[in-house]
């Protein structure tokens, strides 16, 4: 092995960046060439000066309002629709259905299907003697969920969705199909009381990651106080060891409009007021907040950390 | 494994997101969006052109998601995104360089003036933050020496420590170009740095 060649590599050496074979080499050739040593020398030293530099992190102020700004921007955009694609790339539309013969298959096959099914009647959803739907709902089916109500004293839950007429599916809260309906519940329902019902359901399992995602998503997007505040507790258990939870009790702590979450996001973030994140957002509201009550509690916390040299 | 769960639910949510649904491409955003300021923010190095090359590439991604035939990761393709408006940005930047506020240090080397200022981070030890932000400012005045390929490369491998193949997929070249682009980038560092080792 040359001395140009290592020359060459040794950045690529430092970042890991060099198969294994040659690595062993350029580890070899640098124990028995005293120039190429100190060039490797001074490579990573240079290397750890400049990892003294770190790319800083965006503050969770920042990440807050980005994402408030895209979500508004979002509102007005248009996708490239279906049409629109087929229009506009009709060769790629082509080389899909060419490589997809499952897909043609199954086009076909409606079609008959379609053909055959116009000249009998459609039959209605068939019902068990209990009365319990037993086809599966699919979001494009839901019209909305009217009412959400669990036994007392069971893990059963009742939930009535409407499609062209009310339905009604039972289960218990490890049922997929319960799992399914609180979820676009929790997101999409205009009655902020289903949401409630449907938040307050989630936040008896959320360890399962769909369901705290959606009290993620509750917290930071839902319209109603009550919802969020609910969510807000469902995350609560999970701040310290979750730090997508966490940026998101940041954002209800730094965004959110109803002082009460505002509040109750303090009070939870507490076990982890030592967290970087967490203390600078604490000091920004210590210096400034508008809310006498939250620049104060933010300074109690503030007061019971170390200091940091 | 936990990579794999990862890649499963963005399969998941981008073929919502291809179904028209918002929420789930909003979701898909949060998985992303911290990684997309960063890089953002240490290109651009300021907040607001970080917050714009953030809404163009996430508004960018939502209009054409119906475009995205899971040839690459979602992450690789978001990336490219952002990669192209942040080179773009360097681009713009570099021909404009002679009007930012510059001064000269005492060895007649010049730096930002608004690489100067304390941010809001800085700890109790004002002399290790004064070294700091010295630090700082000269590797920020030596990254402005690199071309904007060379610093989106350098970027992505030290600061985000990203596999140079990967690198090469995302700026869509060879990992071998990758490599040549690195070195160089390494080379002009350690002269424009010299003197403080």
């Amino acid at each position: 092995m040359k001395c140009e060649w290592v020359r060459q590599n040794i950045a690529l050496y430092v970042y890991g960046e060099v198969a294994d074979d040659a690595r062993h080499e350029l580890e070899q050739h640098t124990s028995r060439c005293a120039d190429c040593a100190a060039e490797l020398k001074a490579e990573q030293e240079f290397h750890e000066l400049l990892s003294r530099d770190r790319a800083p992190d965006p503050t969770p102020n920042l990440l807050a309002a980005s994402r408030m700004r895209l979500q508004e921007a979002l509102e007005t955009a248009q996708q490239g629709g279906l049409l629109h694609r087929l229009a506009f790339d009709p060769a790629n539309w082509l080389r899909q259905m060419r490589f997809s013969p499952a897909l043609a298959s199954a086009i076909l096959i409606l079609g008959f299907a379609g053909g055959v099914g116009t000249t009998y009647e459609v039959l209605p959803h068939k019902t068990t003697d209990a009365g319990i739907v037993t086809a599966s709902p699919t979001e494009s089916s839901i019209a909305g969920i009217s009412s959400i109500t669990q036994e007392p004293g069971t893990n059963q839950i009742s939930i009535k969705y409407n499609t062209v007429s009310t339905q009604e599916a039972q289960g218990s809260l490890n049922d997929q199909r319960i799992q399914q309906l609180l979820l676009y519940a929790a997101r999409n329902n205009y009655n902020s009381g289903v949401r409630m019902d449907s938040v307050g359901l989630l936040t008896q399992n959320p360890t399962d990651t769909h369901f705290r995602d959606a009290l993620i998503y509750a917290l930071q997007y839902d319209s109603n106080p009550g919802v969020r505040f609910k969510a807000l507790d469902g995350l609560g258990p999970y701040v310290k060891d979750d730090t997508q939870v966490r940026d998101s009790l940041l954002q209800a702590l730094v965004n959110d409009t109803n002082p009460g979450v505002r509040t109750e996001a303090l009070r939870l973030l507490e076990p982890v007021k030592a967290d970087g994140r967490v203390r600078g957002v604490l000091m920004a509201l210590a210096a400034k907040d508008s809310s006498q009550y939250i620049r104060s509690q933010a300074r109690t916390l503030l007061a019971q950390l170390p200091e940091i040299d | 494994m936990a990579g794999q769960e990862r890649r499963i639910d963005d399969t998941m949510l981008i073929r919502e997101a291809q179904r028209g649904d918002r929420a789930a491409f909003e979701e898909l955003v949060r998985h992303y969006d911290q990684a997309v300021l960063r890089l953002a923010l240490h290109l651009t190095g300021s907040e607001h052109d970080a917050q714009d090359v953030y809404q163009d590439a996430f508004l960018k991604a939502y209009k054409n998601i119906g475009s995205f035939r899971f040839e690459c990761s979602f992450y690789t393709w978001i990336y490219r995104i952002v990669t192209n408006l942040c080179l773009d940005h360097l681009r713009k930047k570099n021909v404009r360089k002679e009007d930012a506020p510059v001064a000269k240090d005492p060895d007649g080397g010049e730096y930002d003036l608004l690489a100067q200022v304390a941010d809001g981070r800085a700890g109790a030890n004002p002399e290790r933050d004064l070294m700091r932000r010295q630090l700082g400012a000269r590797i920020a005045g030596a990254l402005e020496k690199l071309t904007p390929r060379e610093r989106m490369v350098f970027e992505l491998k030290h600061y985000h420590g990203l596999k140079l193949r990967t690198v090469g997929e995302i700026l869509q070249t060879t990992e071998e170009t990758a490599k040549n682009t690195l070195f160089r980038a390494t080379q002009k560092l350690r002269g424009a740095l010299a003197d403080m080792r």
